[in-house]
């Protein structure tokens, strides 16, 4: 019988460079594959429908918009297809990655025509001019993954990364036994090239190949594997801001304290996770020995979706995430903004927090402490407002009264801390050498950052009606502030009950008349400590180094910019007591003091207090600690004495 | 075990207090209020004593309509309802006055124990607990710092001048004016708010009392408030001239005669 395809290339089967074909398949091999891949899809979906069910089955998020695109389209391209996040923070274990994923995409139509060739469909010939480039191009990226899927092998089971195990948990076997499929794909898809055309060997590389697929199928949703469908979505479907907290809605919203509350972004995140650890390797908690692992907050809200589902009543907070842990972050959004599967951990952090404390279920005598105080004297230190009255009155700061440019927003450090007061001072001694035109106004709430952050909504919301009213009535235009806490909170956290006016943070108003500020006569080494919420929280690096400069030689600490470590005060845990393991601080502060530089520079109240604490700690003759506002007002000529009328 | 807290609202602790035209009072406008120091003590040992025994919490508070939002906040950390005695001519009873309001409205809510602060911030009479007490004929301990519920009612400690305490064992019900700082205040929470809303605050005026209880004279208030005066603060610096030894001579004598300290 002449059933036998004689296709025009048979010929040349032999010929290198050109992939060989299987050969005919007879009707019960074709029976065989549809039953395969029938069974492998039922599998398949019999685990991921469960999935897509408890997505599905979550609550809404009160404030998603799908719309505009274009943020979507230009995170998923960088993301996703380029997958820039994965190298960059990663750089040889990201490129492994990258081409593995990279080789899928090459693979879609390979694999596509490999199963339709084995049904008799086969619409890709291996020697046609399309084909032989299209196979050829996909046998590169299968050399490139085959190495890199070995290399990732070699690191996970033999180099072992601490943060790719679980706390107390074994390496996942699934991984090895994935990575060792993902090799079979491509080592039978390259052997193919060395077989005969037709050949039994051919067809045999065709089984191995087509089983291999067929294996991994459903494997997928019961593991970490997951990330190959959902992270994408992920990805795409992220709130967009860096550590959005949700408003909350109706009567019976307190933030996350059952699984009634998981939000549909949620579920999905909890599903997506690729387990790689990326979030707890920068995790300053994670790193000192405390109990909060963000990996471990992940994957409780998936291990609890697994049991409970999500319309349960069960307590968040239980039998897989402790109180304990989720008030040990300092919401520093380290973990965020590394995690490469789009997972948003600040949103599930602080809504575990938020389910605590607006039920009045976190008993903290430090805590209490402080919302009392937030609320009976609307500071987080707990003083008297008319502490306040005597700084401004003792420095002479004029009073916002609508005609000056910027409200100069003195915040809780500004206004009653001593040493967040010379900031103030010093800054404003900058701001009267340029001739800006400032005003403080003369009642000022705290901007409600820390019961924000530590779940307190009650307290957040009545400062931050109360603040806003007053800047109303005082028709302020523009805020400045030495508190990127103050900046973010006001800019970002007050949007829920109004709108704020413009604000920005003093490093950005120094950078910009920089041209007129004096350089130090006698330079010295400076590093720059990044503050969590003026770096990966508003993006701004590079305006308080140019600050800084103005001081000297700057100098890079091992961790900074978007990489910097926390001081440990933000979060509201600036409040609370003793912490658990080493201190944040003090490792920050070694960190810095390692650089061998002279000053360190510093751009926050909360971080200047937590290094100035840590450096008395630190062994004799430490770096000076100023804030770059002190490091600017240095070089200021002196202050002519003040001139009798 | 039912406890009555009798709470009062006063101008928060920062409030720019100007004394008003009359002389007796002081000027409302631009103040806040908040509930009183005391009695937020007060409240939190009623809230801890019925998580320990079981019970309710009923807060009560005389004032005009401003009021209910203190009574509301006492809701929101977990009484279980309020009762509202309106007036808007608070200032012009006296102790005895306000405590007759207070007795009236509760004598029929039969409560195991009445709780208040030890005295008010703002005319720190620290008399309406007691008198009200002596109206209600039950007994009352004053400044308490811990309480200890018994078979036979409860035994308290009190505060003492210089360092002492005096250990009390009373039946109930009884009064007892709780001391600040006897406990950890909890703070309110969005539940507790959200939750307050639904919870009931009876309102009663307190005319209606008056009319209800011929007991209650609103007549001449035993005691009269002539004139307030802000306290005056005085900060002066005198520099001592001459050499060290005159100098110190000088403050010797200063210290001894003018500041009355040696």
């Amino acid at each position: 019988m002449s059933l036998l395809f004689v296709l025009p290339a048979s010929a040349l089967a032999s010929s290198f460079g050109i992939l060989a074909e299987p050969g005919p398949f007879s009707l019960a091999e074709k029976l065989l594959l549809v039953a395969l891949i029938l069974t492998c899809a039922y599998l398949f979906w019999r685990r991921f429908g469960l999935v897509v069910a408890k997505i599905r089955a979550s609550r809404r998020d009160p404030d998603f918009h799908l719309f505009p695109l274009g943020p979507r389209i230009r995170d998923f391209v960088w993301e996703v297809l380029c997958q820039s996040k994965v190298i960059r923070e990663r750089p040889l274990p990201g490129l492994a990655h990258a081409f593995v994923f990279w080789s899928f995409l090459a693979f879609a139509l390979v694999t596509l025509n490999h199963i339709a060739v084995g049904l008799g469909f086969g619409f890709l010939s291996p020697s046609g001019l399309f084909g032989r480039f299209y196979f050829t191009f996909a046998a590169l990226f299968a050399v490139t993954c085959a190495v890199s899927i070995t290399a990732l092998f070699v690191r996970r089971f033999l180099i072992q990364p601490v943060w790719l195990s679980r706390a107390g948990h074994k390496l996942s076997w699934e991984s090895g036994l994935i990575a060792g499929l993902i090799f079979a794909l491509m080592a039978t898809y390259l052997a193919t090239y060395a077989v005969a055309n037709g050949s039994p060997s051919a067809h045999v590389l065709w089984w191995l190949h087509t089983l291999s697929l067929l294996v991994f199928l459903p494997l997928v949703p019961h593991t970490k594997h997951l990330h190959l469908i959902l992270s994408p979505l992920t990805v795409f479907l992220s709130r967009g801001t860096f550590a959005h907290i949700p408003p909350l809605v109706g009567d019976e919203d307190f933030g996350l304290v059952a699984g009634k509350d998981l939000t549909q972004l949620v579920t999905l995140q909890a599903y997506s996770c690729v387990e790689c650890g990326r979030c707890t390797e920068h995790c300053p908690a994670a790193a000192t020995g405390k109990a909060l692992n963000p990996k471990e907050i992940v994957l409780g809200i998936r291990s609890y979706l697994n049991d409970f589902g999500p319309a349960s009543e069960e307590p968040l907070l239980g039998k897989y995430n402790s109180q304990q842990a989720v008030f040990q972050c300092t919401t520093c959004g380290a973990c965020e903004y590394q995690c490469p599967v789009g997972i948003e951990h600040l949103p599930i952090l602080i809504g575990l927090r938020r389910g605590a404390t607006n039920t009045g279920a976190w008993e903290d005598d430090y805590g209490s402490k402080l919302f009392n105080a937030m609320e009976r004297n609307s500071n987080a230190l707990g003083l008297s407002s008319a502490e306040r009255d005597k700084f401004i009155q003792k420095q002479s700061l004029p009073i916002f009264d609508g005609s000056q440019e910027y409200c100069l927003w003195l915040g809780c450090m500004g206004g009653y801390d001593p040493k967040g007061r010379e900031i103030i001072t010093s800054f404003v001694d900058v701001m009267n050498y340029l001739g800006a035109s400032y005003g403080v106004l003369r009642k000022e709430k705290c901007t409600g950052d820390p019961a924000r952050r530590l779940g307190n909504d009650l307290v957040f919301q009545m400062l931050a009606e109360a603040n806003l009213e007053t800047l109303k009535q005082n028709k302020v235009k523009k805020i400045i502030s030495i508190c990127p806490h103050c900046v973010r909170t006001i800019q970002e956290d007050w949007k829920e009950f109004g709108t704020p006016p413009e604000i920005e943070h003093h490093s950005e108003f120094l950078a910009r008349h920089q041209a007129r500020l004096p350089k130090s006569p006698t330079p010295e080494t400076i590093v720059f400590h990044d503050p969590c919420y003026l770096g990966r929280y508003r993006g701004v690096y590079d305006e308080p180094r140019q600050v800084a400069a103005l001081g000297g030689t700057l100098l890079e600490a091992e961790q900074s910019r978007e990489r910097s470590f926390c001081c440990g005060a933000g979060g509201g845990l600036a409040f609370l007591g003793e912490e658990q393991g080493e201190r944040i601080s003090h490792v920050r502060a070694q960190q810095l003091v390692a650089t061998g530089a002279t000053t360190i520079g510093a751009a926050c109240p909360f971080c200047n207090s937590m290094v100035r604490d840590a450096l008395a700690d630190s062994g004799p003759n430490p770096p000076q600690l100023l804030d770059i506002a002190q490091i600017a007002a240095r070089n200021l000529p002196p202050k002519p004495a003040p001139t009798q009328p | 075990m039912k406890i009555i807290v009798a709470i009062k609202q006063v101008p928060e602790r920062d409030a720019r207090i100007r004394i008003d035209a009359a002389g007796t009072g002081i000027d409302l406008q631009d103040v806040e209020f908040a509930l009183n120091e005391s009695d937020a003590y007060a409240l939190e040992e009623a809230l801890q004593l019925k998580e320990a025994n079981g019970g309710e919490v009923v807060v009560i508070s005389a004032g005009p309509e401003r009021v209910g939002q203190t009574i509301r906040e006492a809701l929101a950390k977990g009484a279980d309802r309020g009762i509202h005695i309106e007036s808007d001519d608070l200032a012009s009873y006296d102790p005895l006055g306000i405590a007759s309001l207070l007795a009236a409205a509760i004598r029929d809510e039969q409560a195991d124990l009445i709780l208040t602060g030890l005295q008010s911030d703002d005319l720190g009479f620290g008399q309406t607990g007691v008198i009200l007490a002596e109206l209600l004929a039950i007994p009352h301990a004053t400044l308490i710092l811990k309480t200890e519920v018994t078979p036979s009612g409860i035994k308290v400690l009190r505060e003492l001048e210089d360092g002492w305490f005096q250990h009390v064992e009373m039946a109930t019900p009884a009064l007892l004016t709780i001391q600040s700082g006897s406990n950890k205040l909890r703070y309110a929470t969005l539940m507790g708010i959200k939750r307050a809303k639904l919870k009931e605050v009876r309102i009663v005026s307190a005319a209606d009392l008056a009319a209800a209880d011929p007991a209650l004279k609103p007549g001449q208030p035993a005691l009269t408030l002539l004139r307030l005066n802000l306290p005056h603060k005085q900060r002066s610096t005198q520099i001592l001239a001459g050499t060290p030894d005159q100098a110190a001579a000088a403050l010797v004598e200063k210290l001894q005669f003018e500041a009355r300290v040696l």
